[in-house]
């Protein structure tokens, strides 16, 4: 059968990926660090050259052929991301700089206008920075209390304490769809159809969903969903928004400026449509038309394929880690085929403290990160000051886990020694 | 560690390695003087120092630190500690100055500090200087201060 000697998914993509193919002092270049950002193929990095070369112009504002061609580049990528989540209609995809911005234009335009003292917003302990700091800006100014939903045993989202906190005071519900530092995969439909029985709004954070695992925001049946670009094999500086028609059409502007206008007068103006009313000043239009050849890329693999594929790698990593004395892994495990968690690790060793292994790492070619990934407050709940993470995509294989466990292996060894 | 990570050596050096193990100046002054938190934002390395100073309040009688870190800051602080014991304040004000020389290669400390030497293969290693010099920074703004006030202002080293 030709299923049993075919090639891993990594080997026929990794020629798209000219980073990957360089050495770090002297060893081939590991990346294990796709959680913070993704490398960028080159049918992305040609379709920022082949705009900047032949189409550049400015969008919905010239009647010349260039701006035409812009436009429908711009236009046309919001059709490939609307399509990538399974969005209804493309009035509901707003371009943004990536996910915080998304999350703040939320905010901004529908909380800050909408939540009256008393009234209860529910995040989780495991959120990112981006979809935490926003909500506090709101709570002080709305005057709205912020509940936590904590995590099970086996650190996770806490489906029962999570219920235990909904109430009519629950106005909106903010939640990570896939944790970037415990690799736990929420429950987001379950979340959305619980916080709808009682009014409540929901936003998801797709950053560590959107780039490993089929979207369908219908199905979710999410009020918002945000996702950065450059974590999807975009460039840096496009994101964006999903939300239902009906609430964005509720929502005021949230920045002023052109492209967001119908009529302006010198006093008060009236404002374009959807989605144009988000999108005020002359957008990154190059960076939006690469993530819509970001989306057909990973389209042509297949969603589904990158996420088992992702799944098998996941089964071998948290295999290997298991040999390397002294590690401790947070979040779940995952089950036997690798699934039940996202393809990445945070890790402790021992006394050895992450920033040390990681530069050990990356005198071997392996790049990981260390630090508290932006989740300051889920560090502090389970006690590590910070931990490293090596995070996967699919162009990853099980040689780059082999390269990365030897190096941990032999970092744990170098300070074991000291520690005896 | 093979041969391959052998420069590793330079920046993990045995003394290093052994203060990271077994600091001696780890804990608190007794009685405070100086109080100063510091803290790396990018990485969430904290550090507390406590000073201990004369009764002119121009020399240095003892330095503690606690905190939790990697081992290039948290050997920089116990060496640092050890090094300015007995050190007037306006001369470990200029240890400061050549601490971060020191870190942008090229000026060591003269024999008398040279075991603070052992932290110059950092330099090598330019995104993990901001651990080496963390200890420094914030003694800086310990001397600084005006008084034993404990200040809830962290130092950041961004």
């Amino acid at each position: 059968m030709t299923i049993a000697t075919e090639k891993p998914l990594a080997f026929k993509v990794r020629a798209d990926f000219p980073i990957l193919h360089q050495e770090i002092h002297g060893k081939p270049l590991v990346y294990l660090d796709n959680a913070a950002t993704s490398q960028k193929p080159i049918a992305v990095l040609e379709a920022l050259k082949h705009y900047y070369e032949n189409d550049n112009a400015n969008v919905h504002r010239g009647v010349h052929t260039l701006s035409s061609r812009a436009t429908d580049g711009y236009e046309g990528a919001r059709d490939k991301v609307a399509a990538f989540v399974n969005a209804p209609s493309r009035q509901e995809i707003v371009f943004t700089r990536n996910a915080s911005e998304a999350i703040n234009l939320v905010a901004y335009a529908w909380a800050m206008s909408t939540l009256q003292p008393g009234d209860e917003i529910i995040l989780t302990v495991m959120e990112h920075h981006s979809n935490l700091i926003p909500w506090q800006f709101v709570a002080q100014r709305t005057g709205a209390i912020l509940k936590f939903v904590e995590l099970t045993e086996t650190e996770e989202f806490d489906f029962d304490h999570f219920k235990s906190l909904l109430s009519d005071k629950t106005k909106l519900v903010s939640v990570v769809h896939v944790s970037n530092t415990l690799g736990c995969i929420n429950p987001v439909q379950e979340i959305c159809a619980e916080a709808h029985r009682y009014g409540a709004k929901v936003l998801i954070d797709a950053c560590q969903s959107a780039p490993h695992m089929p979207l369908n925001v219908q199905q979710i049946d999410c009020d918002w969903l945000v996702a950065s670009g450059h974590k999807m094999c975009a460039p840096t500086g496009i994101g964006f928004l999903y939300g239902k028609l009906e609430l964005l059409r509720s929502m005021p502007p949230f920045l002023g400026g052109g492209e967001m206008i119908a009529d302006v007068f010198l006093d008060r103006a009236t404002y374009a449509d959807l989605p144009h009313k988000f999108e005020a000043g002359t957008p990154a239009i190059a960076e939006a038309i690469a993530l819509g050849a970001a989306v057909d890329y990973l389209t042509a693999i297949g969603m589904d394929r990158i996420h088992t594929y992702e799944e098998e790698l996941t089964a071998y990593l948290f295999k290997q880690l298991e040999q390397v004395p002294t590690i401790r892994t947070y979040g779940p495990k995952p089950n036997a085929n690798g699934g039940g968690r996202a393809a990445l690790a945070a890790f402790t060793a021992g006394d050895v403290h992450p920033h040390d292994l990681s530069t050990i790492l990356d005198q071997a070619g392996v790049a990981i990160r260390a630090g508290h990934h932006c989740t300051q407050p889920l560090h502090r709940h389970l006690g590590a000051q910070s931990t490293a993470r090596a995070s996967l995509y699919f162009y990853n294989t099980r040689e780059d886990i082999d390269v990365f466990i030897a190096a941990l292996k032999e970092a744990v060894d170098f300070f074991g020694s000291i520690f005896g | 560690m093979t041969s391959s990570l052998g420069n590793l050596r330079d920046l993990y050096q045995q003394v290093i390695l052994e203060r990271y193990k077994k600091p001696r100046h780890r804990g608190k002054a007794d009685p405070v003087s100086r109080y100063q938190k510091g803290h790396n934002p990018s990485c969430g390395d904290t550090i507390e120092l406590t000073l201990r100073l004369n009764q002119a309040g121009d020399r240095i009688e003892e330095v503690k630190f606690e905190g939790e870190g990697c081992a290039i800051a948290m050997a920089s602080a116990d060496l640092m500690a050890e090094a300015l014991t007995g050190r007037n304040v306006d001369e470990a004000l200029q240890m400061v100055q050549r601490f971060q020389d020191m870190m942008k290669g090229g000026v060591e400390f003269p024999s008398e500090f040279r075991k603070l030497n052992v932290m110059q293969g950092v330099s090598q290693f330019p995104v993990r200087i901001k651990c080496a010099t963390l200890t420094w920074h914030t003694l800086k703004a310990a001397l600084e201060a005006a008084s034993s006030e404990k200040l809830e202002e962290f130092v950041s080293n961004e």
